[in-house]
């Protein structure tokens, strides 16, 4: 069997504060951002934009979105849709494996008629469930908060721009995972899984506030989200959200084979 | 066909730690005393029997499958009480039991009641707050819930009280009775030599002595006999010395500590 049930259940239990907190974040954030949205008057959010320009930009808000989908993918997309799945993953993926080996209760797990494999498995099914339901949660708040816009939203680009936000957290979860496979120590889990994403959202931001530091965006698999190149179609912005999705794909299966291999002391 | 079999086991960590060259064998329904100082590598040969850790050199193999390749059905007969006991500190006792249960594939609670009762167990409590004696009667229960048919139980009464130590010792006793094959490590002489029929001495990673429980007794349990002045004096001698009174005549024995035996098969050059 290349699962388990109890062990997903009991794990799914644990994150259930977190993706409550974090939901409550979200639904804080989306709401009064999207309630700031007035199609005949572009006010408030761009005179911020106007008088502090590199901030807002480090942040992702440019002004001069007219559109409510626009608008959202400036003032939501650029930040606090990434942060707060991301901040999710980094603290889920080291305590579902690394902090297991580094207490020695990986023990109970692994002396049991349960392959590794499936014990990795069972955990990352854990984490990509949560990741899912963040993402889903958001683009359903979103929907809500839109409907006080009859006419402004179109869903069916919505939901392709949370499917590459959905691509891009993956991504990141893989990258947080595949840390808490390899390393036997929280300490080093954590330094690779939470250091590598916050150092390629710091390059992100960086790459957003002017012509000088524009050439950071070719060190961040951020720039493979592109929010707005989404909503416009744009074919690079679709091989983004592909490329995205199959490197999640290979950093799970690496950390899965990675666990199923290593030698654990415990 | 032996239950346990290693063969040439090495895996050198460095710094003349690990196992080396380490050959033995468990028969069905054979206790298996497995002795040595800490750091000698008893843990080390434990982990590579649970399919933990893989060896350099040599194999591991436990009912004619591979300990590493196969280990997740070998788990299915096999019960394992770690050297350091960690469970979910999140859990309370109760939760884990039950958890281990479920997750081991158990159908019903098997001798989950037996054990608690056995060991006065009441798992109520968060794991976190529980004293190291409590956890370890917690790792004893789930090692023995599925009934297995292979025991591999690594200093499995440190935190213990006496008393429960005397518990576990009659437990073993009787899962040998009833035809389990049981490896057993320890530091001390005393625990093994009431429960193994053979006992391997492991020392630096080396196997230093090998031998029948009977025999190791014999080269290392010193007889003196004394003669005290009268009957009574050598009642109360025989009383304070744990001897056997004979008239005036005393019975005495010195059980030698590991260390001394280890001096034996060294001759003190090490």
């Amino acid at each position: 069997m290349m699962f388990s049930f109890t062990l997903y259940k009991r794990e799914m239990k644990k994150s259930i504060l977190t993706l409550v907190i974090f939901g409550a974040l979200m639904t804080l954030y989306v709401s009064v951002i999207i309630g700031m949205f007035d199609p005949a008057l572009m006010g408030s959010l761009d005179e911020w934009a106007d008088i502090m320009p590199e901030l807002m930009a480090a942040v992702g808000m440019s002004a001069g979105a007219t559109t409510l989908i626009g608008f959202m993918s400036s003032y939501l997309y650029g930040f606090i849709l990434l942060v707060i799945p991301m901040v999710f993953t980094i603290l889920r993926a080291n305590a579902l494996v690394a902090k297991y080996v580094d207490s020695g209760a990986m023990v109970a797990l692994t002396a049991a008629p349960v392959k590794r494999g499936a014990i990795a498995f069972t955990q990352m099914k854990a984490l990509v469930t949560g990741i899912i339901a963040l993402v889903a949660y958001a683009a359903t708040v979103e929907l809500i908060c839109a409907s006080k816009f009859p006419g402004e939203l179109v869903v069916g680009d919505l939901l392709v721009l949370n499917l590459g936000l959905l691509c891009l957290q993956l991504f990141i979860g893989g990258i947080c995972f595949f840390a808490s496979c390899l390393f036997n120590e929280t300490k080093h889990s954590i330094a690779v899984g939470a250091g590598v994403p916050a150092l390629m959202f710091i390059l992100k931001m960086l790459s957003n506030t002017g012509e000088a530091a524009k050439k950071a965006k070719y060190f961040t698999f951020f720039t493979l989200f592109n929010p707005d190149g989404i909503i416009a179609g744009k074919a690079s912005a679709i091989a983004g959200m592909i490329a995205l999705f199959a490197g999640a794909c290979a950093l799970f299966i690496a950390a899965v084979t990675v666990f199923s291999k290593k030698d654990l002391h415990i | 066909m032996s239950v346990i079999e290693i063969n040439n086991l090495t895996r050198d960590y460095g710094g003349e730690r690990g196992v080396f060259a380490l050959s033995f064998k468990v028969e069905q329904g054979e206790a298996f005393g497995f002795l040595g100082p800490n750091g000698a590598g008893k843990t080390t040969t434990i982990r590579h029997l649970m399919g933990f850790i893989r060896s350099q050199q040599g194999s591991v193999m436990i009912s004619g499958k591979d300990c590493w390749r196969d280990s997740a059905s070998i788990q299915k007969i096999l019960g394992y009480i770690p050297g350091e006991i960690s469970f979910f500190e999140d859990m309370t006792g109760t939760e884990f039991i039950r958890f281990c249960a479920k997750y081991c594939g158990l159908r019903g609670e098997g001798r989950t009641k037996e054990m608690l009762d056995r060991f006065e167990l009441r798992p109520k409590g968060k794991i976190k707050k529980m004293s190291k004696g409590m956890k370890q009667k917690i790792g004893i229960v789930t090692a023995f819930m599925h009934n297995p048919e292979i025991l591999l139980l690594d200093e499995p009464t440190s935190g213990l009280d006496p008393l429960m130590q005397n518990r576990f010792i009659e437990l073993v006793q009787e899962e040998k009775k009833a035809g389990k094959t049981i490896l057993m490590s320890s530091h001390m002489f005393e625990e093994v030599e009431r429960t193994c029929d053979r006992i391997g001495i492991i020392r630096a990673g080396k196997l230093a002595a090998l031998d029948s429980t009977e025999a190791l007794r014999e080269k290392h349990l010193r007889s003196y006999t004394v003669t005290l002045a009268d009957e009574k004096t050598a009642a109360a001698f025989a009383g304070d010395f744990a001897g056997k009174p004979e008239g005036t005549r005393v019975t005495v024995s010195a059980k030698q500590t590991l260390e001394e035996i280890f001096l034996n098969y060294y001759g003190g050059d090490q």
